[in-house]
């Protein structure tokens, strides 16, 4: 019975990822490290909860940690609808200074304040990418106009769509392929590796490399089993998260540099169309919607001056 | 396994309460927030579960449309001129409609995407047909229409197969490409069966109809042997996806039957509306059961019991495939389909992999094997909705599929053992695997 | 006094049958918008998409709740069905106060939750979540009260909820 007594608590994790992802052996590598601390037991492939019902399960207690998108932080605090923009972040390296700065500090502490969330570290999980249906090429966002590119269903989402100038259309990810061979879309956009596990470049013809959304999730800790842990526990917890989840970011972006040849030897155009066009109409049409007011003063142009 | 444990006093207390009749939906429930008592865990789980699971759920919206438009088929009188093309087509050979049963659902398996609608949506029509004047008995109607439906899901297009690609990596293309022989050869089985039943319980044989009636009912039949194509064609092109063509399913029955037939009314129509709506909340229930006691499984990591089971022995790639077909027939027996595939399949996609079993072949194989779990009892998703449709008790429909169990357990085994049938298709289609 | 008791619920009943059907067809009409605007208009329509989203969660409940007879439910009826009526009226109330005392326990929990839920809104129409959830908080209470009214039956009048539709025909 006194091992009983002494069992180390039960840290709950949950993320949509699948077994298989480069995250999930990360987030296993994690769960070893604290091993001594706490018995880690991870959910992959939104089976104990939903996409996008993480946080509120952190909220009420029921999951003790979590690998949650920005997006459904900022359903809950507007202000951090500017971390889920188009042409924010440059790119994973500029993600991770952004966090690990002031600026990460005012909007974890945010975070915590409102939502009793402690976030560890931003998931890089690549860099979306148009991925079309048609031989036509895109250089600019006006070549991209009537093209009925597939968003996830939100309202955030379909503002991205619209700023790369195309016709944003909600359909479930199950049903992307077959949308996208019959031509019920005309194209996806995704990082490249989700492209290809989910066998998008099947059923299209060319990849537009116009780096539009840097993807990331943020792993995070509920503030009660955080504030229960000593300040040294504390220090190792945080230490691991980041030795484990810079494994996975430099694997991810190993991987998309692949993904471009690969998809080239499989017939597939890939090229570069002009990334700055799009910036500049990206950044007009985030500023002019309502999601901007929200915006903490200055800030787009705080998070540009990091480098 | 601990027999007192809250995992294990909930499976009880789940098989007791269904066993003693209450609605499966409304017993899995109880037993979900039973489990969440024992557990001491926050008792609101078991609504979070289902309200969010059936919120983020957009593929099972093509259940309550399927359920529409076959509603609509049947009192809009499209139903009829169908039966009377079918009978003049095949009601002379014995047992002639039970086949044009099976024929149907390969025709429909090519517009859907799931067995649920398809049952849902042509069920209710095909088994008013064979039950009228006596012709089959209601059970046995029945069980040819779940077998059948089973069918749905293999042959491409296929939700289950895009939930496997999900947690496989396979491809999801030559994944639909491997079904379409497995899909014919659960047709054939099926049929088999019939033919070999048909003289044993003397399955009735329709009068012929003399040659010179034919156009006019293949006329009549027309716009009704129209919906698949249409339907396949919406797909295809890329006006609609699988889903939204439930929707247009039912559109085009409504509007065959009000500007063409002429033959319902405002009244009727809203009675095939409060028809479907009464269904779809039944079948809903169902859904959202599974849902919250999907939750349990997972919590309690039966998946990695399972895994830990496997490792114990040291398999051959055939004891393995024999182990994973056993473990899922018999899960199939017990689970919802899309939890299996969700959280019991993952576990032995890496074994497979690493014992060199293509993994389209395994997919196929896996998907075929949880298709037939929809019409094995006690838990046959698919047992239950027919049971609903056709009004009859689910121990006499049990008992008809019981013969197109064994047999599509031996398709199975065929296809299991003979990898070819599965990936000759995708391989004539440059699949390297 | 009993007879006008019981023509308000058949007409309350009505009224149940009219909201479940219109939540069916604005689900329907919902889907036809939605492949209208964007093969023929190529107007985005996530509005639609998700109006039939929530027809469906609010058709399933409301219908389970208000017009779901016991004989329209999927039920296990191998074994209940076969069992002598005396036999039937004490599995009832046995089952019956099983499912009163476990729905009953949790609706505190239940509706914790779904009050919770508004610090979250629907993506497009921005329907608060307490609000759209809401309809279990009404299904839990509708389905204690059928259970309590089967309970009632089962101990006054010696009625047990009858096997499923199929076991009607016997009668
Ligand atoms: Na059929
Ligand atoms: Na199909």
């Amino acid at each position: 019975q006194a091992a009983l007594a002494q069992a180390k608590p039960k840290l709950r994790c949950a993320a949509v990822f699948t077994d298989q992802d480069i995250r999930a052996e990360a987030f296993r590598a994690f769960g070893k490290e604290i091993g001594d601390m706490f018995d880690f037991e991870a959910f992959f492939g939104g089976t104990l909860f939903k996409q996008g019902t993480e946080l509120v399960a952190m909220q009420r207690g029921n999951l003790e940690m979590a690998n949650i998108a920005p997006q459904d932080i900022s359903k809950q605090i507007p202000a951090w609808s500017i971390l889920t923009a188009a042409y924010l972040f440059r790119d994973a390296d500029h993600l991770q200074k952004t966090f690990n700065g002031p600026i990460g500090t005012e909007f974890k502490k945010m975070a915590r304040d409102q939502l009793g969330v402690h976030i560890l570290t931003p998931v890089y999980f690549g860099t979306r990418q148009v991925n079309l249906r048609g031989t036509k090429k895109v250089n600019t966002p006006a070549d991209m106009a009537g093209v009925k590119l597939r968003m996830p269903p939100g309202e955030a989402w379909q503002l991205l769509g619209e700023s790369m100038g195309a016709n944003p259309t909600p359909v479930a990810f199950a049903e992307l392929y077959t949308a996208l061979q019959s031509g019920a879309v005309d194209g996806q956009d995704n990082p490249l590796p989700t492209s290809r596990t989910m066998k998008f470049h099947e059923v299209t013809k060319q990849f537009v490399l116009t780096n539009h959304l840097v993807g990331y999730d943020v792993f995070s800790v509920a503030a009660k089993t955080w504030d229960g842990m000593k300040p040294d526990q504390q220090a190792k917890f945080q230490a691991a998260a980041e030795k484990t989840i810079a494994g996975s970011t430099a694997k991810h972006l190993a991987q998309e540099k692949e993904m471009v040849d690969y998809f080239k030897s499989q017939g597939l155009e890939v090229y570069s169309p002009n990334v700055d066009a799009f910036r500049d109409s990206a950044q007009k049409k985030y500023l002019a919607s309502a999601l901007a007011k929200d915006w903490p003063a200055g800030m787009l142009d705080r998070i540009n001056a990091v480098r | 396994m601990n027999l007192a444990s809250p995992f294990a006093l909930t499976v009880w207390a789940l098989i007791a309460l269904s066993l003693l009749g209450l609605p499966i939906g409304h017993a899995m429930i109880a037993a979900s927030i039973l489990y969440l008592l024992l557990a001491g865990q926050d008792m609101g789980l078991a609504a979070e579960q289902l309200l969010n699971g059936l919120y983020n759920s957009y593929v099972l919206l093509a259940v309550p449309l399927f359920l529409f438009a076959a509603e609509l088929m049947s009192i809009g009188s499209m139903s009829d001129r169908l039966l009377r093309f079918c009978n003049a087509l095949v009601g002379r050979f014995r047992g002639g409609l039970a086949h044009v049963n099976i024929v149907q659902s390969v025709i429909f398996a090519g517009i859907s995407g799931s067995a649920i609608a398809d049952v849902a949506g042509t069920g209710r029509v095909i088994i008013d047909m064979m039950t009228r004047n006596g012709r089959y008995t209601a059970s046995f109607a029945a069980a040819v229409t779940a077998a059948s439906a089973v069918i749905g899901p293999i042959i491409p297009p296929s939700i289950p197969m895009v939930l496997y690609a999900l947690v496989a990596d396979a491809s999801i293309g030559y994944l639909f490409l491997g079904g379409v022989i497995p899909g014919l050869l659960m047709a054939a089985a099926q049929m088999a069966v019939i033919a070999l039943q048909a003289s044993k319980r003397n399955f009735p044989v329709e009068e012929k109809v003399p040659l010179r009636e034919w156009p006019k009912l293949t006329v009549e039949a027309f716009p009704a042997l129209m919906m698949p194509v249409i339907l396949l064609g919406g797909i295809r092109i890329g006006v609609t996806t699988p889903t939204e063509a439930a929707a247009v399913a039912a559109a085009y029955a409504y509007l065959i039957s009000l500007f063409l037939y002429r033959s319902i009314t405002a009244r009727q129509t809203y009675i095939a509306v409060l028809a479907s709506a009464r269904s779809t909340a039944s079948i809903g229930m169902l859904i959202a059961g599974a849902l919250a006691f999907n939750y349990v499984v997972t919590i309690e990591n039966i998946p990695q019991a399972v895994k830990a089971v496997l490792s114990a022995y040291d398999l051959s790639q055939t004891t393995f495939l024999i182990a994973v077909n056993i473990i899922l027939l018999v899960l199939g027996c017990l689970l919802e389909g899309s939890t299996i595939l969700l959280v019991i399949v993952p576990i032995f996609v890496p074994t497979a992999q690493a014992l060199g079993i293509d993994l389209v072949h395994f997919g196929v194989v896996v998907v075929f094997n949880i298709m037939i779990g929809l019409v094995t009892s006690p838990y046959g998703l698919l047992l239950f909705i027919v049971a609903r449709i056709s009004e009859t008790p689910l121990a006499s429909i049990v008992r008809d599929t019981l013969p197109f169990v064994w047999a599509m357990i031996v398709a199975l085994i065929i296809i299991t053992f003979v990898p070819d049938t599965v990936l000759w298709i995708p391989r004539m289609s440059g699949y390297q695997g | 006094m009993i007879p006008a008791l019981v023509a308000a619920g058949r007409w309350l009943r009505r009224r149940a049958e009219n909201i479940a059907a219109a939540l069916l067809a604005t689900m329907f009409i919902a889907f036809l918008v939605q492949i209208v605007f964007r093969y023929i208009f190529n107007w985005p329509s996530g509005w639609a998409f998700e109006l039939s989203i929530v027809c469906w969660l609010w058709g399933v409940l409301f219908g389970a709740a208000f017009i779901v007879d016991e004989k329209d439910e999927i039920r296990f009826d191998v074994i209940y069905g076969a069992i002598p009526p005396t036999a039937r009226r004490v599995i009832a109330v046995v089952t019956g106060i099983a499912m009163l005392a476990i729905y009953g326990m949790s609706l505190p929990a239940v509706a914790d939750y779904v009050a919770f839920m508004k610090v979250e809104r629907t993506a497009y129409l921005k329907i608060p979540f307490n609000w759209l959830y809401s309809i279990y908080v009404v299904f839990a209470v509708a389905v204690l009260v059928r259970y309590a009214v089967l309970v009632w039956r089962a101990i006054s009048r010696g009625a047990a909820p009858s096997a499923g539709a199929g076991d009607a025909r016997g009668r």
